[in-house]
């Protein structure tokens, strides 16, 4: 029998979502900070192929790239919107594409979490009586 | 630290400094007609705010903060009006840099930085909450 994987999927979409969360808080949070340059994760479809391209750290003092999550997820700065561009002071945040951005990270982890509540009802019901 | 409770310690970091952005602009508007009271004093002058990123060290996030208050160094508006104690021997008075529209700009943006900051924090605690909904009975 095949061992049942949507579990580990589900649980490494969730904190794929939940690091972009963060990723894209920052970029709000620093929507007037002068020279910021926004950022945005690796999509999850590169992280899932778990393409492991970070350098090797053979000891705790090399300094580690921009990775969370067990060195999966990377974080990158993000490509220019067409909105704004780079603004006078250096800054490269588009606010609305960023609340856009939140509001597709909430559906996709409300999906997320309902798939994992409703397989984990598919699996009790095989074992209750 | 988990990355949803780093996502509502950057967004507070966010309100807090568009707050104290905030303050400042009415500092400035409180003060757009304030003079000196000695004859040729200067009046007083706009206050500016800058913000950078700052990595906080316990969590790894990128926070905000104020980086640096300062002064506009812009010159005073001068009028005329010899019988104000603060004129000159010509009757010159020096008023404040403060420009009220510049500042009514800058604080509708503080506004909706602020506005945007709050939204990130309403989303993230849905998020916490839809995990939190897995633990709950069927």
């Amino acid at each position: 029998m095949q061992p049942i994987q949507l579990f580990e999927l589900a649980s490494r979409q969730a904190e794929w979502l939940s690091v972009r969360q963060e990723v894209v808080a920052t970029n709000i949070a620093n929507a007037n900070t002068p020279k910021f340059r926004a950022r945005d994760v690796t999509p999850f479809d590169a992280v899932l192929q778990s393409a492991h391209t970070a350098m090797a750290r053979t000891n705790p003092a090399h300094l580690a790239g921009e990775t969370v999550g067990g060195d999966r997820i990377g974080i990158e700065e993000e490509a220019l919107s067409n909105e704004i561009g780079v603004q006078e002071s250096g800054n490269t945040v588009a606010l609305a594409s960023e609340l856009a951005k939140t509001g597709e990270i909430k559906r996709q982890y409300e999906l997320n979490t309902q798939l994992v509540k409703s397989f984990h009802s598919m699996m009790m019901s095989v074992v209750a009586r | 630290m988990d990355p949803l409770s780093a996502s509502l310690k950057i967004a507070g970091s966010g309100m807090e400094a568009q707050s104290t952005r905030l303050r400042i602009v009415s500092e400035n508007i409180a003060n757009a007609r304030t003079t000196g009271d000695t004859p040729g004093a200067d009046a007083y002058r706009r206050k500016t705010v800058s913000f950078g990123a700052e990595l906080d060290k316990a969590s790894g996030a990128t926070l905000v903060g104020v980086n640096k208050l300062g002064v506009d160094r812009s010159k005073f508006v001068e009028e005329f009006d010899p019988s104000h104690p603060a004129a000159d021997e010509r009757g010159i008075v020096k008023m404040p840099n403060v420009n009220l529209l510049i500042e009514m700009a800058d604080m509708r943006e503080a506004n909706r930085s602020y506005d945007a900051n709050l939204q990130t924090i309403r989303q993230t605690r849905d998020l916490i909450s839809a995990t939190l909904d897995l633990l709950k009975g069927q």
